[in-house]
């Protein structure tokens, strides 16, 4: 009874595996094999994968779009953790009246979707542009600001700091350092894996935004990652190997921010401090 | 506490500081931003010789599209080579959405200064944001390009687009399953859709081959067989619905149903399938849009085995041999650097013969500028299509199309039609399809 209990879990497992592992193994394959083979469904590794990747060296600027895409989103990333956790941190730290309803405002916010605030906040970004080029449209600053730090992210510092242990606090306090000194020395080491988990969720979501650059950005200069591989679907004529590769090297990134923080980021989901 | 507070304010201007710090160039050299300081600098109207010496454009696909651009820019930096003109990539659907974000937020920073719009959307665009575009008429002639351009590129007796590329269709077809099915390519020279269908059917019986691909979710083949016959999704004026009682609609529906009913037609979901479709001779023919060929063509070994003869056309109205699908044309946007724009549009696509030729022998397009037609490379044999003068043939049906007003919904009104004809396949009765299709489009569109 037990064994066949088994079976169909291992069976049900293996199929939902298969299911999502198959599209990356579909995306790999696919960038070793001509644009032909690709249409028609060939599932076996091709040698085009130099071809494709010369391809895509010769019709792309594939090194500034990696960098410009680096730039944003490792600048929003730590940003977005900065004012997060000195948000959550002060949400669940510091006692007043209005906080609860400062946070249910911030919750509210939640809900809007982006495609309605984006209309409003690209007029906004012109008006800019008159006073401040520098941050106004076709800046980096532009697409990092509206993205610096998001409702979820304060929420997700907030939930984390109710497990922080409030007697580190009296104790740090009592011995003398500032507030400041508190969330530095004492809170900031404390919720590493919180960290983490922050750091994957937004760098991911940061990597792979496409609307708002697309609408905010202008030059080729400026073109992330996303982008790039938009454009490259744009043709009467595609070519996939060449698409599926470029596809690949964009996902690199965010696999390998992931598999290095995994272990903490998986810490940090559960609860960071013991 | 102060000092901590401060220097991480510090901390973070840097940070931003750092992150802009390299763009804020390129940022500059945005042409928006460079003509928006010398336009608010001088006085504003009468100033002619401050036009912006850098233009930007927006197009899509690189082997086409584009390649047509670099050719323009480089024929223009011959006599202009102070202009300096920029062209950026995206595909169709980011600049329908960069284009709507744009115009609605009432801010022309970050507008490009020539846009390339389809034309089943320009008039969507048009009667949306029509102070946003740059009146045309002084710098060039809609009657210079073929006929039917002028429906999509004009509003209110105003030349606001500069027609491009021709979408004129034919019915390519394979001659080698044509002859083992008892035909030869002569009698296809005119034919109405139930002779194809007929057609379509030896050749099954002969050869097993499907006749057409169909994509359940494209009515493109219903689009071409509705303006052949010079009629529309929508009236005249571009707005009303015209389903109910529009009888090419109804006998493009029938001939539609004919086509799967008899087996002669295959299915597919996207367009590499499509490719994939005639690449493998899977397909006897496909009645489609000119800029089919280089997807034809990539498919060497089967030189010598096609050949394009004219549209089958509709029992209907006066229904033609010719008729359109897809194609586009340029825009200018009423921003600084409108004249310079203008000028470029004018001096290229706008009047320059020799360049069309160019344009067609390296990158295959084939233009609506009349006068073009007339020249040598548009006269040119295609070995790959048997020796047929293929371009020259596009050329002359090009010009009988239909002009037919797609207004602004077309992809609206397709939707609807979309799910209604997968009901009158599964066996709803015509009329109803269509009086359905009408009511809801109506209701649909104010």
């Amino acid at each position: 009874m037990a064994k066949s209990k088994r079976f169909f879990m291992y069976l049900f497992l293996s199929i939902a595996a298969i299911v999502s592992i198959f599209p990356f193994l579909w995306m790999v394959v696919s960038s070793t094999n001509k644009s032909v083979d690709v249409t028609r469904g060939r599932l076996l590794p091709g040698t085009h994968l130099l071809d494709n990747f010369q391809k895509l060296l010769d019709t792309t600027d594939l090194q500034l779009s990696l960098i410009n895409s680096a730039k944003i989103s490792i600048t929003t990333t730590l940003l977005a953790l900065l004012i997060a956790s000195l948000a959550g941190y002060g949400f669940e730290v510091f006692r007043s009246r209005s906080k609860d309803i400062v946070f249910n405002i911030l919750l509210l916010s939640m809900m809007i979707p982006f495609a309605a605030l984006m209309i409003p906040l690209y007029r906004m970004f012109g008006k800019i542009s008159n006073v401040f080029p520098w941050m106004g449209i076709d800046t980096m600053t532009s697409v990092i600001l509206p993205t610096v730090t998001t409702a979820f992210l304060i929420f997700f510092f907030r939930q984390s700091t109710k497990m922080f242990p409030k007697e580190l606090l009296e104790a740090g306090r009592m011995d003398g350092l500032s507030e400041l000194g508190i969330f530095l020395r004492i809170y900031l080491p404390t919720m590493k894996t919180t960290y983490a988990a922050g750091a994957i969720i937004t760098f991911m979501s940061s990597w792979n935004n496409y609307l708002w650059p697309l609408i905010v950005l202008q030059t080729p200069q400026t073109k992330t990652m996303p982008l790039l591989i938009s454009t490259l679907g744009s043709g009467y004529a595609p070519d996939y190997g060449m698409i599926m590769i470029a596809i690949v090297i964009g996902t690199i990134p965010t696999a390998l921010v992931f598999f290095v923080m995994q272990k903490q980021f998986v810490a940090g989901m559960i609860g960071s401090v013991k | 506490m102060k000092k901590g507070i401060a220097l991480l304010l510090i901390c973070l201007l840097m940070l931003t500081a750092c992150s802009s710090n390299s763009n804020s160039n390129s940022g500059s050299k945005n042409t928006g931003n460079a003509a928006a300081d010398t336009g608010t600098a001088g006085n504003p109207a009468t100033t002619e010789p401050a036009q912006a010496k850098e233009i930007t454009i927006w197009a899509w696909d690189p082997a086409f599209n584009i390649a047509a651009l670099e050719v323009a820019k480089a024929e223009y930096a011959k006599t202009n080579p102070d202009v300096k003109i920029n062209i950026v990539e995206y595909a169709q659907n980011d600049i329908i959405q960069k284009l709507n974000t744009g115009l609605n937020s009432g801010t022309t920073k970050g507008l490009p200064n020539i846009v390339l719009i389809e034309d089943y959307r320009s008039q969507s665009f048009l009667q949306s944001y029509k102070d946003s575009f740059y009146d045309l008429s002084s710098s060039i002639k809609g009657s210079d390009f073929a006929d039917y351009k002028a429906g999509p590129t004009s509003l209110d007796g105003k030349q606001y687009g500069i027609p491009f590329d021709s979408g004129v269709t034919g019915l390519y077809v394979r001659t080698d399953y044509l002859e083992q099915a008892g035909y030869k390519l002569a009698d296809l020279q005119d034919i109405d859709w139930n002779k194809y269908i007929e057609i379509g059917k030896a050749v099954k019986e002969k050869t097993g081959k499907a006749l057409i691909t169909l994509d359940p979710n494209d009515l493109g083949l219903i689009r071409m067989m509705i303006q052949s016959a010079g009629e529309w999704y929508l009236k005249e004026d571009g707005k009303t619905p015209n389903i109910a009682g529009n009888a090419p609609l109804k006998e493009a529906f029938e001939i539609y149903k004919g086509l799967t009913d008899s087996n002669v037609a295959n299915v597919h979901a996207d367009w590499s399938q499509f490719v994939a479709a005639l690449n493998s001779g899977d397909v006897a023919s496909v009645p489609t849009g000119n800029w089919i060929t280089p997807s034809i063509t990539a498919e060497a070994s089967q030189s010598g085995k096609w050949a394009i003869a004219p549209l089958p056309k509709l029992t209907a109205n006066e229904s033609v041999h010719a008729s359109n699908l897809g194609g586009s044309s340029w825009y200018v946007m009423n921003v600084d650097g409108k004249e310079t724009a203008a000028d470029f549009m004018a001096k290229t696509f706008g009047s320059n013969v020799e360049m069309y030729q160019k344009l067609l022998t390296d990158i295959g397009v084939i233009g609506t500028f009349k006068a073009a037609a007339g020249g040598e490379a548009y006269g040119q044999a295609n070995e790959f299509f048997g020796g047929q003068k293929v371009v020259s043939d596009f050329a002359a049906w090009t010009e009988q199309i239909p002009s037919v007003n797609y207004g602004i919904n077309t992809y609206a009104i397709e939707d609807i039609l979309i799910v209604e004809m997968q009901n009158y396949l599964n066996g709803k009765d015509i009329d109803s399809v269509l009086s359905d299709a009408q009511a809801q489009a109506e209701s649909q569109i104010k």
